[in-house]
């Protein structure tokens, strides 16, 4: 069976870097070791979404049993997306679930992925805060989910009453990731996040 | 219900048939009356009958090949897609034939193509994409939905979701096609034995329970099915392992709650019960000379030891004032003033009001135990007599159909106390709780005279026996709704 799973990788890793995606730089993927069980994965936040200009990486762990079993991936960058956790990057994605095909790819994969970041799935959350702001303060999650863009996927947009924020309490001697998962969970009010940080 | 009174009146028919031969005043007579009369149809009296038949795994699958085939001929598919579509549209066959004809291109598994090899040019080199290597195309399959790949990949498929404990779901391999694998498919393509094996036990569960006529006995290391035409909340019985449970739901028996009443109350009670039974302790003192009282019988008329006072284990009041009609003990009065206290008042009301029901549930329900090992007691005791010349064996079997019927009204009293629980306060509730504690009384004095019963009070015993069922049948006729 792991013969069937190396072959397949192999195959594949030569389509992803032959198609067009990787052409206009949306996807990528690299190989970890010889062995083709790990690999890494990487996506350009779509367009018009609050993660464009930033590159999100991902980890995926090929089993022994793949193309019968799907792929376990993660994300590696922070991000904030209601499907996604931003604690440890775990993915809520029916094809790498239940719906995962035999006869679906490595670039199939990351195509959905992408297409996930377009569309979020609020009411099938990974990270339940995230997707409670999503959908009660949606203005709000669009300018953290692209301050988290900036700093931790290297997009352009700055947000200077963000990072003030974050200054602000990291002065107090929270750290400053800390001190931004503190503010984004509570819509960037200080005073509540301080609380929070400290009680 | 109208099926009952369907039933009830060929019931009536047959007694016609029966008796006509002799003279038609004589069989109005017996028509109107309530008295017995030969063959009786049980589900004309007996609220609480319930037909059903323990099957063993070989009359199951006859069973439900009966149905395989009627469809299979219906549609003139193979047995194998008729299994597919029976799995997924509960076994009705009626709504299939319907469904089918009426939009043929709706139903996924059109069966005519599967299972032929795609090849209409004899030698053609084709790579599978899963495994992706080229092979000769008379290696390759696909399911009706005509996605081809080869025959081992395939294999490894069935594999990988057989050991995942998948079956009647596995579907085709390409991507968002949902079409299923039927069972002759699968079977083709497996080569090791013990997955068969699994994979058809497998199929056997999930097609037992997606039908809605059949049930798994939840009996320990039961393999039996219990089978009825009838879906309702009644009393099914397992005869081979002697387990009985509430053929919709699949817990324990529960006239006259409803299953929906019945699941609430049991999460409710594991919920709470820790605070519960820190409030209910296992003793309590006597109310007249304070001695500590462990409870070691079923029945609630306690007699102290030291002192000889009779009272009510229940209410802990003199069981003189249970003696007559107004045995108050099983009902809770509900505070009128409730609405006008404090929130905090309100929560100590509410789980006043459920200790009161839980209390007595658990009671009625240790009091069930506890009358079991009275059963074994009851043996030695009429070992004892018979040896000592006091009647023979014979003479005392009455004694075990009157321990059995304490058991059954014991049981149905038990239940009672979730019904009233969520019953919300009116008429109908008082009338409910009248009946209840009049069961209760009856059921009570029951325990009493077997626990002490001798031959002479023979008469006595099966007159009480008969007044405890009847008031048992009164409040599941008033209030059973299945």
């Amino acid at each position: 069976m792991a013969n069937i799973a190396a072959q397949r990788i192999k195959r594949e890793f030569k389509e992803v870097i032959k198609s067009e995606e990787v052409a206009k730089c949306a996807i990528r993927v690299e190989l970890l070791n010889d062995t083709f069980t790990e690999l890494k994965g990487e996506i350009a936040g779509p367009p018009d979404t609050p993660y464009e200009g930033g590159t999100f990486v991902l980890e995926i762990k090929v089993p022994e049993t793949y193309p019968f079993n799907p792929p376990k991936v993660r994300f590696v960058t922070k991000i904030w997306h209601p499907n996604i956790s931003s604690v440890t990057g775990a993915i809520c994605l029916d094809i790498l679930k239940d719906q995962w095909a035999a006869a679906m790819t490595l670039r199939t994969v990351l195509l959905s992925l992408q297409a996930l970041l377009s569309a979020a799935e609020p009411d099938d959350p990974q990270d339940a805060v995230v997707a409670k702001q999503y959908k009660e303060n949606n203005e709000m999650f669009q300018i953290t989910a692209r301050h988290w863009t900036n700093v931790y996927a290297g997009g352009p947009n700055i947000n200077k009453d963000c990072d003030d924020k974050i200054r602000r309490l990291a002065d107090m001697g929270i750290e400053e990731h800390q001190a931004r998962v503190a503010l984004s969970s509570y819509d960037w009010e200080l005073e509540r996040a301080t609380e929070q940080l400290f009680s | 219900m109208d099926g009952q009174a369907k039933q009830g009146s060929q019931g009536g028919e047959s007694d016609m048939e029966c008796s006509d031969t002799e003279c038609f005043d004589d069989y109005d007579y017996y028509n109107n009356d309530d008295n017995e009369i030969e063959q009786i149809d049980p589900k004309k009296t007996d609220i609480e009958y319930f037909s059903c038949e323990s099957l063993n795994e070989e009359q199951v699958e006859r069973l439900l090949n009966e149905t395989v085939e009627l469809l299979s001929n219906n549609l003139q598919i193979t047995p194998s897609s008729a299994k597919v579509l029976l799995h997924s549209h509960e076994w009705d066959v009626p709504a299939i034939v319907r469904n089918y004809k009426e939009n043929v291109s709706n139903i996924r598994i059109r069966t005519n193509s599967a299972i032929v090899p795609q090849s209409q040019i004899c030698f053609r080199y084709i790579t599978c994409s899963v495994c992706v290597t080229t092979q000769n195309s008379d290696k390759f399959f696909s399911l009706s939905c005509s996605h081809s790949f080869c025959k081992d990949c395939w294999m490894t498929h069935f594999e990988v979701q057989i050991n995942q404990g998948i079956s009647t779901g596995i579907s085709c391999m390409a991507r968002d096609c949902g079409v299923l694998a039927p069972e002759d498919f699968v079977l083709k393509h497996l080569a090791r034995t013990n997955l068969r094996e699994k994979y058809q036990q497998f199929t056997f569960q999930d097609y037992v329970k997606s039908h809605p006529c059949l049930r798994f006995c939840p009996g320990p290391n039961c393999s039996i099915v219990i089978y009825s035409k009838e879906i309702k909340a009644k009393k099914a019985f397992c005869s081979y392992c002697k387990t009985s449970f509430c053929f919709k739901c699949g817990i324990d028996y529960h006239a006259p709650t409803e299953c929906i009443i019945i699941k609430k109350w049991l999460t409710k009670c594991a919920d709470d019960s820790e605070t519960a039974n820190y409030i209910s302790a296992h003793t309590k003192d006597c109310p007249k000379c304070n001695i500590c009282i462990e409870k070691n019988g079923g029945c609630n008329h306690m007699q102290c030891y030291s002192c000889k006072h009779d009272f009510c284990w229940m209410c802990m009041g003199d069981w003189k004032t249970h003696g007559s009609e107004y045995y108050e003990c099983s009902r809770y009065r509900e505070n009128p003033n409730v609405a006008y206290e404090s929130a905090h008042a309100q929560a100590r009301e509410a789980l006043k009001k459920y200790l009161h029901y839980y209390e007595r549930w658990e009671n009625h329900s240790k009091s069930l135990k506890l009358e079991e090992q009275t059963l074994t007691k009851l043996k030695t005791r009429i070992n004892q007599k018979v040896m000592s010349g006091l009647g023979t064996w014979i003479d005392w079997q009455y004694l075990f159909t009157a321990a059995e019927l304490l058991a059954k009204c014991r049981y149905t009293l038990q239940y009672t106390y979730p019904y009233a629980y969520y019953m919300d306060p009116g008429p109908r509730k008082e009338l409910f709780e009248y009946q209840q504690a009049q069961l209760e009384a009856e059921i009570e004095n029951l325990s009493w005279k077997v626990e002490r019963a001798e031959t002479t009070d023979r008469g006595d015993l099966e007159n009480q026996m008969d007044i405890a069922e009847k008031r048992r049948t009164t409040l599941l006729k008033d209030f059973l709704d299945v």
